[in-house]
């Protein structure tokens, strides 16, 4: 006896009529110090998001500097020539905005979300961290110190130990990729507030910045608030900088980074492949989707639906640094964490995974479901302005057209089975994947030789 | 079916508005339009949490959460997830101290198969639920558990702060995820009569957010949900009221595997829809949100002793809300020089209150995350749920900020005063072993 025997059913309902929606185009231009500016207008979006990217990539830090870039990001909010660093929080704090900056391979990005009654303070106070950051000694001091803090932290943390040892394994010791984004104790310490000033001088210019300004700019007078900000910036013009080719190592081969006692074992799997510039990159979204985009896609459905094995696995590319001419690259990658005594089972039933794709490749309902999705989704991803503005300025950092989002989702619906299953294929073949085992040696290593997805090496700390 | 008010915008909602409806079965229905965009999101509150849990089954309430996603009569497997990302939506559910809630947000065009998958669970679970499905999401829970809370440091401080913070048998002396052993020792039978019990219309809130036609998506609703019947099996929640002050210092130290020292508290703090709690909302503000706080500027800038010093508000309406500090120390720095300079700062806030430009940005921030939470469809949805299960009113979502802007600085002094006392906290500090010795204490625990 349930409670179903009274209720009246009825059938799946079927879908009305879809409402157009696209990817908002934004109105791209320049200001008189050569910074490009994009701008989009979303009606009621109260919160307006601000992204600046600024054109100091991490290869550009100097030789065993590495966290500079990190540092003068972080050193943008610790003060100006008008205000202290106590005081500059202070200020953003009372417009109610938020002020996060991070270094990357493409280079600084620069966030602020403010209400838009606030925005032109808020972005005044952003133009003189750009314009006139202080870089005090004593500020940068504390952020060196207070980075070294944190690196501890990460290095207890599962995922993010594994993702530096992937960087590790898969680029050249040469290459900026295969070190840590925010620097190593010993480059860190090296740091000081002369280091980060002539990063700063030698990288940081409105002429090489784009500003992207998303919100309801409803009754903003955008182009005078502009011109009173981040108008006022001003620099040079820099020679373009030659952009280092990717190379990377993907043989087949297992890293453990032995954590004694680890109740689970975090796993990232992953190699180097094409970004956003390639023409197979809407089929290999579509196609790492089916493989690991949802609980209901392959690896979950086996993994978690099916084994229990894990809380969810992941599949995704993501850009690590792009060129103009195409010769950019993404980490391609499957991530999550399963129980330790199950560890080298889930594996085997990853693996199989793989070579089942590969052997059978996609279905076509599997593709409709994945286009339906990728596509379907699309007002809701960008109901904000932030998400929005991130991607705009994603685009602009890898050097793709305002429109690619848009031209993206109609190349999606475009995309058949046959192509995203090569892509997927292509993208991870069981053979050239490097694996990154966080977890308890003793327990995992002789279940995750058995396996034969390459050489095992144990590595501490 | 009686129909509620129409709700005309009132100060400080933004120009947001929603109506109210209940069918015959007792389920309560908001509704909210908003064309800006072509998305609708529907949100579902059960009032049942891990509140209302019995010793021995903590973790009952999220594991059947879980379950919520294995089908029911018309939806086979997975098809809650398949049907609605195959329609372009996205979904989730969440299970907290006081509410389980579900939420879709779907393209305009697809809102009614939400409404119909929504219904189909609500009234028909039981005829799907089967022991393949409960072992699976037995064990990925397991792995939830793992990964969240038992894999990472300081992973499990939220659970033993909170078991500090109310005391054995009290209803949220246990959190939402529940230990180990009582998720082995969840049967079938526990989950088929966790769900006669409180899955009933009756003690629900739905509501529908977005570009929608409010009499349309009213028919739809008593559509699908209008034939699920009533029950009224379930017992209100054990008390959670405690004292307003515990009285005395509760202290754990922690000796484990962690990269940096750490002091952690729980102050107990005005239940949720008070002004007082919003007084104590602005109060941790000031001292420990954001990079001009007092705590930030005393112990990360000035100090350098912390590199991360912040508080944070666990809003509940059935028991004492906590005020949440957490502080990790810097290099060598040893717990009691933080924990003399966090006194030293709470006594001179509660001795001086806060400053007017304390204030303005106080109220600032939580303004903007206001702005923040209902800038979405699915953000609007949840919140009208939440007044509308925890306070009997889901308009109060709409000019929840009003009233933070309309908390006076002596309110925010005399909660501080009140409450931020040494005597009425839960201390939690981690203090670091090397790993051999870690794995020492492990080999002991296991030969017990």
């Amino acid at each position: 006896m349930t409670e179903a025997a009274t209720m009246q059913f009825h059938p799946q309902p079927q879908a009305g009529t879809a409402r157009p929606w696209a990817f908002p185009a934004p109105e791209r231009g320049a200001l008189g110090n050569g910074l490009t500016v994009l701008r989009c207008d979303r009606p009621g979006q109260q919160l307006v998001a601000v992204e600046v990217h600024l054109d100091a990539p991490l290869d550009a830090e100097p030789k065993g500097l590495d966290g500079v870039a990190t540092i003068m990001a972080r050193a943008f909010s610790e003060g100006t020539d008008k205000h202290s660093a106590e005081e500059f929080a202070a200020e953003l704090d009372r417009c109610g905005a938020t002020l996060d900056a991070h270094a990357d391979h493409p280079g600084v990005r620069v966030s602020l979300e403010v209400p838009v009654s606030r925005l032109p303070k808020a972005l005044g106070l952003l133009a003189d961290a750009l314009r006139a950051p202080a870089f005090a000694d004593s500020e940068v001091e504390r952020l060196v110190r207070n980075r070294l803090d944190e690196i501890p932290h990460e290095a207890a943390n599962p995922a993010r130990r594994a993702a530096k040892e992937l960087s590790k394994e898969l680029f050249p010791a040469s290459s900026r990729m295969s070190r840590p984004r925010q620097g190593t104790e010993e480059t860190v310490s090296a740091i000081d507030s002369a280091a980060v000033r002539a990063f700063y001088e030698r990288h940081v210019r409105p002429a090489t910045a784009t500003a992207v300004v998303v919100g309801d700019l409803t009754g903003i007078d955008l182009d005078a608030v502009l011109a009173d900000t981040l108008g006022a910036w001003t620099g040079g013009t820099a020679e373009p900088r030659p952009v280092p080719p990717v190379t990377a190592d993907d043989r087949g081969r297992v890293v453990i980074v032995d954590r004694p006692g680890a109740v689970q074992t975090q796993l990232l799997i992953g190699r180097v492949g094409p970004d956003r510039h390639d023409r197979v990159w809407s089929a290999q979204v579509l196609g790492t989707y089916c493989l690991g985009g949802t609980l209901t896609s392959r690896l979950d459905r086996v993994l978690r639906e099916e084994k229990g094995y894990t809380y969810g696995v992941r599949a995704f590319a993501q850009v690590l640094r792009s060129a103009p001419d195409g010769t950019g690259a993404a980490m391609l990658a499957i991530s999550g964490s399963v129980d330790t005594p199950n560890t080298g089972a889930a594996l085997d039933d990853l693996w199989k995974v793989l070579r089942t794709l590969a052997a059978e490749g996609l279905t076509d309902p599997e593709r409709d479901v994945a286009v339906q999705n990728l596509v379907g989704v699309a007002p809701l991803k960008y109901e904000t302005a932030a998400a929005v503005a991130a991607t705009l300025a994603d685009q602009v950092e890898q050097h793709l057209p305002d429109d690619f989002q848009a031209h993206l989702y109609r190349q999606l619906a475009q995309t058949g089975t046959v192509e995203a299953t090569a892509a997927v294929v292509s993208a991870f073949p069981d053979d050239r994947l490097v694996t990154v085992l966080v977890g308890d040696a003793a327990q995992i290593e002789e279940p995750v030789k058995a396996l034969g997805i390459g050489e095992v090496t144990v590595v501490t700390g | 079916m009686p129909m509620g008010h129409t709700a005309t915008a009132e100060a400080g909602s933004g120009g947001l508005t929603a109506t109210e409806h209940r069918l015959a079965n007792g389920l309560r229905v908001v509704l909210s339009e908003d064309h800006l965009t072509p998305v609708a999101a529907v949100c579902l509150w059960y009032d049942v949490g891990s509140r209302h849990e019995v010793k021995g089954r903590t973790g009952l309430a999220h594991l059947f959460e879980h379950l919520m996603f294995q089908g029911s009569k018309q939806v086979h497997g997975n098809g809650h997830f398949e049907l609605v990302q195959g329609a372009g939506g996205s979904l989730n559910g969440t299970t907290s101290f006081e509410r389980t809630n579900y939420f879709e947000t779907m393209p305009t065009h697809q809102l009614e198969l939400a409404l119909w998958l929504e219904a189909d669970r609500m009234g028909s679970l039981l005829s799907a639920l089967d022991e393949e499905s409960m072992e699976n999401q037995r064990d990925v829970v397991k792995n939830e558990r793992r990964q969240r809370y038992d894999n990472v440091p300081y992973g499990t401080a939220f659970e033993k702060l909170t078991a500090l913070s109310y005391p054995e048998g009290h209803p949220y002396h246990h959190t939402p995820i529940g230990s180990m052993a009582d998720l082995d020792a969840a049967t079938l039978e526990d989950a088929r009569e966790f769900f006669r019990t409180y899955y009933a219309p009756n003690n629900a809130v739905l509501s529908v957010v977005g570009d929608i036609d409010p009499e349309e998506t009213l028919r739809w609703v008593e559509k699908y949900f209008g034939s699920i019947p009533s029950h009224d099996g379930k017992q209100p929640p054990r008390d959670g009221s405690l004292p307003e002050r515990i009285g005395k210092e509760l202290r754990e130290v922690v000796e484990e595997e962690v990269p940096a020292r750490a002091l952690m508290a729980a102050y107990r703090l005005p239940e949720d829809g008070t002004r007082a709690s919003d007084a104590a909302d602005l109060a941790l503000t000031v001292l420990g949100s954001g990079e001009s706080s007092r705590l930030y500027n005393r112990l990360v800038r000035r100090d350098r002793t912390a590199v991360t010093a912040g508080f944070g508000l666990l809003r509940l309406a059935g028991a004492p809300s906590l005020g949440w500090l957490d502080v990790k120390t810097s290099g060598d720095v040893e717990v009691p020089v933080i924990e003399a300079a966090v006194d030293e700062e709470l006594a001179r806030f509660a001795a001086e209150g806060p400053t007017p430009e304390e204030m303005e940005r106080a109220q600032a921030q939580l303004e903007r995350e206001w702005l923040d939470r209902l800038g979405t469809v699915a953000g609007r949805a949840d919140e009208l749920c939440r007044y509308a299960v925890l306070f009997g009113d889901p308009q109060l979502a709409l000019t929840a900020v009003q009233r933070v802007l309309d908390i006076t600085a002596d309110e925010v002094q005399e909660v501080a005063k009140a409450r931020l006392r040494p005597d009425n906290r839960a201390v939690l500090v981690y203090e670091p072993t090397a790993p051999e010795d870690a794995a020492d204490e492990e080999d002991e625990e296991t030969a017990k």
